[in-house]
């Protein structure tokens, strides 16, 4: 009997297992399989086929190799799940039309941030917004090391444009230029002032496997050559040395600073009316938006490396081309003008006081004296 | 003594003068609120900053009709003084000013229609008006505009360099205001500048008969 049940449990184990390999490939597809057709300019070519929609289908397979997702080893079936089976033979071999992917069952906290966003609050007005709207998911990739300007190109500045609706902005341009959208339209987001390094020879930014290349270091050893004192954070003193290092090689690199919101799910609640709209919350003394100061080194793969930096390096001439009024000043300037009002105050008290100390002593002098006193102007 | 009244400051340069000193106290407010926002809560920021740019408009304005004015009437020369006797009438004049006015004594420079200003007030008004305002115009300019003027404040250094240019005049606009007020009390009566300054007619108190340097109106 016992040897009935063992003999029946392997039979069951090895047909299972038969089963399994039999049916393997139709639950996951590999993308090369998809590419097939989808990494053509002409897929699925019948006579219902427009151009339009050859274009529509066609993902170009070496920008999707690039993408996050598939780095993050996220094949196509892993989104288009309802696609588990290709029947060759037919001239799409798949379920037809194929059902939209859902982006958070993945991003989920994403998609908790996103639902009280301004983008979900359009479907009000009958706009659907989806995250492909923004995000292509077939060519998503790291936006850590991308510049403000990219990542408003990618993103905000595909649909709005901006000069329309910041008239009571001063200095809409530089503003433009150096803050990302979500800095100030996502305002419970942390922010970072993001210093990326910028060749003046080539005119671009330098990606941080460069610049390791001119260190002669690995990503390992940066931190420990510039950091000397070993507090993990970049102080003015080291961050002066780094740029001299560069210097010696013979670059003509500077420091590219910009205010960007950290890349975190919460970023997509975005918002209109609850927008950062108080100048004064950036621009003061210790403002909180300049608390964070990083060094980003850039990867091929698009991922970076972050170092920490002091504060004070915004306040200096390190980066001359960053100036956010009041929170970024050159504190010792307030030292010297201080000085000087306190000069001019000096002079004005000394020389009134001699003034009226010697008013007894002039009185007699213009008593005796002919009437030729004071004729000058003196303001 | 004899008291004569020369017609010193033209009503178009007394409004100029005034409308001047108005926009650099509104200046000096705004530009104040601007640098130390967390320390004054006047206005917003915002509101700071537009009054702040209106106001340098208006005096870049006023101060290209100054220049007009001047240059026109031909009396431009009032500002430039002679470089050879200037060091002897400087060094006279500041002795004045350090020693000679607690005296008692007589300022050694007389107000005239074509002299009107004594050497170190040439001086400090040639720096002034020839080279300090328009550095603050410029650099204001700059600021106002920073993508548009990007350029020039490329070859100026960058933009903190030009923020550092606006805001070392600034104090020192500030201080020089101080300082100016306080020597127009220095004429024969605390009073006496500044009345001449809304009148025109500076009291001359002299010995020499009334029409000697132009004649009094």
């Amino acid at each position: 009997m016992g040897r009935k049940i063992v003999l029946m449990q392997r039979v069951a184990i090895s047909l299972i297992i038969i089963w399994c390999s039999w049916c393997s490939p139709a639950l996951s597809l590999d993308n090369y399989e998809c590419f097939f057709c989808h990494g053509q300019q002409h897929p699925g070519a019948t006579a219902a086929n427009t151009d339009d929609s050859r274009r529509r289908f066609f993902i170009d397979p070496q920008n999707f190799n690039r993408s996050v997702h598939n780095l993050n080893g996220v094949g196509c079936t892993e989104c288009h799940a309802d696609i588990n089976s290709l029947k060759h033979g037919k001239a799409v071999p798949h379920v037809t039309p194929a059902a939209s992917p859902t982006c958070t069952d993945c991003h989920s906290a994403t998609g908790a941030a996103f639902a009280s966003s301004v983008h979900a609050e359009a479907s009000n007005k009958g706009i659907i917004m989806r995250c492909y709207a923004c995000h292509d998911p077939h060519y998503v990739i790291h936006q850590e090391a991308a510049s403000v300007s990219e990542r408003q190109n990618r993103m905000c500045l595909r649909c709005h444009n901006p000069y329309i609706f910041h008239d009571w902005l001063p200095q809409k341009e530089a503003h433009f230029s150096f803050v990302e959208c979500t800095a100030c339209h996502a305002p419970k987001v942390a922010h970072h002032v993001h210093l990326t390094f910028y060749d003046l020879v080539s005119n671009q930014f330098l990606s941080g496997d460069t610049v390791l290349n001119l260190l002669r270091i690995d990503a390992a050893g940066f931190l420990p050559l510039i950091d000397k004192n070993q507090d993990r954070i970049i102080d003015v003193n080291e961050f002066e040395t780094l740029g001299l290092m560069l210097r010696q090689r013979d670059t003509r690199i500077i420091f590219h600073a910009e205010l960007v919101a950290d890349l975190a799910p919460a970023v997509h609640s975005l918002t209109k009316k609850n927008a950062e709209k108080n100048c004064g919350n950036c621009h003061t003394a210790n403002s909180p938006f300049f608390n964070n100061v990083t060094i980003v080194l850039s990867k091929a793969d698009g991922t970076v490396d972050h170092h920490e930096v002091e504060r004070a390096v915004l306040e200096g001439y390190h980066l001359s081309h960053f100036y956010a009024l009041a929170s970024t000043r050159f504190r010792f300037l307030d030292k010297v003008g201080i000085a000087m009002l306190a000069c001019g105050f000096c002079l004005v008290m000394g020389h009134l006081s001699v003034r009226i100390i010697t008013v007894r002593q002039r009185r007699p002098r213009r008593q005796t004296q002919s009437p030729l006193e004071h004729k000058g102007g003196s303001a | 003594m004899k008291t004569n009244a020369i017609y010193i400051h033209p009503a178009p340069v007394r409004i100029w003068h005034w409308l001047n000193a108005l926009g650099f106290i509104l200046l000096i407010i705004t530009g104040y609120h601007i640098r130390f926002p967390e320390s004054i809560h006047l206005l917003s920021l915002e509101q700071a900053i537009r009054i702040h740019n209106y106001t340098g408009f208006f005096l870049i304005a006023n101060y290209l009709l100054w220049l007009a004015y001047y240059f026109n009437a031909g009396k431009v020369q009032i500002y430039f003084p002679d470089f050879r006797t200037l060091p002897e009438l400087a060094r006279r004049q500041m002795r004045f000013y350090g020693y000679g006015i607690f005296q008692g004594e007589e300022n050694p420079h007389t107000i005239t229609l074509r002299d009107k200003f004594n050497p170190l007030q040439q001086s400090a008004y040639l720096g002034l008006m020839f080279f300090l305002l328009p550095a603050q115009i410029f650099s204001g300019l700059f600021l106002w505009k920073v993508k548009g003027f990007e350029n020039y404040i490329g070859l100026l250094g960058g933009i903190k360099v030009v923020a550092t240019i606006h805001v070392l005049l600034f104090f020192f606009f500030a201080a020089f205001l101080m300082v100016h007020c306080y020597l127009a009390t220095l004429g024969h009566t605390p009073l006496a500048h500044f009345k001449a300054m809304f009148t025109g007619y500076e009291e001359h108190h002299t010995h020499l008969p009334p029409n000697h340097d132009g004649g009094t109106p």
